[in-house]
């Protein structure tokens, strides 16, 4: 009955695992058994652990024990050998193969003393008994291994899981960063942390000529030992290796001091992509941690991988770029290119029919009829002077060649002489000029802030329709009235239709013709306010352009800086000068 | 508005712009001779003293400084230059070299005639004592008693500003650079005065103006930006 028990229970392991698990787990048992038992380092087991697992042998040894001599005595079960297995899965669960195996033969030992014929000895009187008891053992050392086996098994998923998640952390981190020195804290510190390193750092460049781009604490001097562990990785399937490099070798030290003692081993990943180096990856262990394992190898292997594919993507980006920039000039060149050919063309065209129909014999012209076709003609050659003058005005912007003279000017007089000069356009509307009495002088060139005043009442001029009003108006603003802070906003306004609000960032870029109002048709090739912020900038101030709060319609408001003229120290009368030189 | 019999010399080597000034200046009563070089214009110049030049300083075989040397050397005669936008320095030069007056081309036939028109109007020389009366439109400057009036109404100007108009009121009708302004009120050593010019000449100006806001004296004085001012002729 005993030994139907028995193999009923062999065979309920075989079938729940299979043969060839048993067999497996057999045979790795006698392989791992050998292993520890022959003398190999390895780390040795801390004093403090040794007693656990005594204590906890012994509990669970003790406490098997003590439910099988209920079961075989009270309730006259014949055999509760089984009830050691408990323990011995415990150990197992707990402490591994070794400790499950010791616990087992243990057991055998207990079993043998106190349950076995005869009681209280060794010595086992019936054959059938002493086969059982060795089967109990084999069963046992088997069971617990499996056991120990499931818990290693469940150690290591957790381990891959956890790789995983490192994995996918980095490189999402990398996929979703605009740029890699985005990324790198980030990804340098999920490293650090889930490959053991204590301090890693990323550099790019051919091998011999690095420059570091990222580094996880990069206000401490870099390491310099003579010799580095570096990972050969080979193609195909086998796992990749680290290898003890020395100076010399492969001459690509990391920059920094020579480390004066060697508790870091410091290991090196190259980076390739598309065949070339593209930097290498560097991380700093203690000694006594060893090599990194294959999951933390994997990691860096493939953190570096990473961060080699990133710097590539963000080299491609600024290719990218810089090949949009190169589009965008080549569109604002034939934008240049359509508008010189449009507007210059229309004046000269209104010239060359005025001057052929005035050469025509057949034309029966009357004086006056000459003098306006003549003056139509002046006036077209006025604005083409001016529209060429624009243009040159601009490329000396765009090629930042501008030398503004720097002076103080009144703005009163340079005003009131703008608006006469450009009365003739405003027939039917008012220009209104309402500066304060004592405005302080501003630094600027007088040809430029001319040209500015004349662009932005010509603007207003074109735009605000019959009888808008326009006004230009000043104050002064910044620290007190004087000193070097002290700015002086001139703010010209019209009552015309204004700009949208949408359009407003873009008004002073070259050749944008904005919609006012209803009005598509627009003379001008769309310089004149950028040359106004052209100007503006090259005297050292600024422009910005909103809606009028007053007036409704455009409002541009430059800042300029105050010169405030020095005390004027009343200086003894001179005598008469020579006035010719 | 035509000036009798009065000769001007040109002196401009493009062809085309030559012959436009010459049958303009014709049909308004001028005497005009030519000329297409410096060498033409010295021969003009040893032929007869004509009343006044119009000088274009880009000439092909000397600069156009030559001619205003050798003219000014035996003469006041008014000189008009015409030049290229842009060459402020150039202008200067000419103009601080004994030029009168200067038309940035390309040229309005109407204002060319203006200038020429101004430059031989102004009275004589300037005064070279300083006890005469210098008078400009409404202006006067009595140098003697260093007073200054507009349309008779006195007017109260810093030393500064009095020199400054002094300068200015000796030029009727022609440029008067800006660097020889500060010479005359600041002496050669002038420094950063040069930089507030603009705004001293503004102030004056004003006090012009507001003296008597119904006459022109606003007008009496232009600034030429980066030359100088051009001064009302009488």
């Amino acid at each position: 009955m005993v030994e139907l028990s028995m193999q009923a229970r062999l065979h309920a392991v075989l079938r729940r695992r299979g043969a060839p698990a048993v067999v497996g787990a057999a045979r790795s048992t006698i392989r791992h058994v050998l292993t520890r038992l022959l003398p190999v380092a390895r780390p040795q087991l801390a004093p403090r652990r040794l007693l656990l697992m005594a204590l906890l042998a012994a509990a669970s040894l003790g406490a098997a024990s003590a439910v099988v001599a209920i079961l075989e005595s009270q309730l006259a079960i014949p055999d509760a050998s089984t009830v050691y297995i408990v323990a011995v899965v415990v150990m197992a669960t707990v402490f591994g193969t070794m400790p499950a195996a010791l616990t087992a033969a243990a057991a055998f030992v207990l079993y043998d003393y106190f349950f076995t014929q005869p009681f209280l000895t060794l010595f086992v009187s019936d054959s059938v008994e002493w086969v059982n008891l060795v089967l109990f053992l084999l069963i046992a050392v088997v069971v617990g291994r499996l056991a120990a086996l499931q818990q290693e098994r469940a150690a290591d998923a957790d381990r891959r899981a956890r790789e995983a998640r490192a994995v996918f952390a980095i490189s999402r981190t990398l996929a979703t960063a605009s740029t890699v020195a985005e990324a790198a804290p980030a990804v340098l510190a999920r490293l650090a942390l889930d490959s053991g390193t204590a301090r890693v750092w990323f550099a790019v460049g051919a091998p011999g000529a690095e420059r570091t781009l990222l580094d996880s604490a990069p206000e401490v001097a870099r390491p310099r030992p003579r010799s580095h562990w570096m990972l050969l990785r080979t193609p195909g399937d086998k796992p990749a290796q680290w290898l003890r490099t020395h100076v010399g070798a492969d001459a690509s030290m990391p920059p920094g001091r020579p480390a004066p003692s060697q508790q870091d081993d410091l290991f090196r990943v190259k980076i390739e992509a598309d065949g070339s180096t593209v930097g290498s990856l560097w991380a700093t262990r203690p000694t006594q941690a060893g090599v990194p394992n294959r999951e933390e190898t994997r990691l860096l292997a493939l953190a570096a991988d990473q961060l080699g594919l990133a710097v590539r993507r963000d080299e491609l980006s600024a290719a990218a770029t810089a090949a949009e920039v190169a589009r965008q000039s080549d569109a604002l060149k034939s934008a240049l290119l359509t508008s010189v050919s449009h507007d210059l063309r229309t004046p000269l065209a209104g010239i060359r029919a005025a001057a052929g129909s005035l050469m025509d014999p057949e034309v029966p012209w009357s004086a006056d009829g000459t003098r306006e076709t003549a003056r139509a003609i002046d006036v077209e050659a006025d604005r083409l002077n001016r529209l060429v003058q624009n243009l040159l005005d601009l490329s000396r912007i765009e090629a930042g060649v501008l030398r503004p003279d720097h002076e103080a000017l009144d703005l009163e007089d340079l005003v009131e002489s703008v608006v006469a000069r450009l009365a003739p356009l405003f027939d039917g509307r008012s220009v209104e000029v309402d500066l304060p009495p004592n405005l302080p002088p501003v630094r600027g060139d007088a040809v430029y802030l001319d040209q500015v005043l004349a662009n932005l009442l010509e603007n207003a001029a074109r735009h605000a329709g019959r009888g808008a009003r326009v006004l230009v108006s000043a104050r002064v603003i910044g620290a007190g009235t004087s000193g070097a802070d002290a700015v002086v906003a001139l703010l010209i306004e019209d009552s015309g239709p204004g700009v949208a609000a949408e359009a407003l960032p873009r008004i002073f870029e070259k050749f944008q013709r904005v919609a006012r109002g209803a009005d598509e048709s627009r003379r001008g090739m769309g310089v004149g306010l950028s040359l106004v912020q052209g100007f503006v900038a090259a005297m050292g101030g600024t422009v910005r352009a909103g809606r009028s709060v007053s007036l409704g319609g455009l409002a541009v408001e430059i800042h300029l800086p105050v010169d405030e003229l020095p005390l004027d120290a009343d200086d003894p009368i001179r005598p008469p000068a020579e006035v010719f030189a | 508005m035509t000036d009798g019999m009065a000769s001007v010399l040109i002196v401009e080597d493009d062809e085309s712009t030559r012959s436009l000034i010459r049958a303009n200046l014709t049909a308004h009563g001028y005497v005009v001779a030519e000329a297409s070089s410096a060498a033409e214009a010295f021969r003009a110049l040893d032929a007869g003293r004509p009343d006044a030049i119009v000088l274009d300083l880009g000439l092909p075989d000397r600069d156009g400084m030559t001619v205003i040397r050798r003219v000014r050397s035996e003469s006041t005669t008014p000189i008009l230059v015409l030049s290229a936008r842009d060459t402020e320095a150039q202008k200067v030069a000419a103009l601080e070299g004994g030029a009168d007056d200067y038309v940035t081309k390309p040229i309005g036939l109407a204002e060319l005639r203006a200038r020429i028109a101004a430059l031989l109007r102004r009275a004589g020389g300037p005064a070279a004592d300083g006890s005469g009366v210098l008078a400009l439109g409404p202006v006067r400057l009595d140098a003697g008693r260093r007073t200054v009036t507009v349309s008779g109404r006195p007017v109260d100007l810093t030393p500064r500003e009095y020199e400054l108009l002094k300068v200015l009121l000796s030029h009727p009708g022609r440029v008067v650079t800006s660097g020889r302004l500060l010479r005359a009120v600041w002496g050669t050593a002038y420094a950063e005065e040069g930089h507030y010019l603009h705004v001293y000449v503004s102030r004056l100006r004003r006090k012009l103006v507001a003296a008597d806001p119904s006459s022109d004296v606003r007008d009496l004085f232009a600034a030429e930006p980066r030359v100088g001012y051009r001064v009302r002729s009488p």
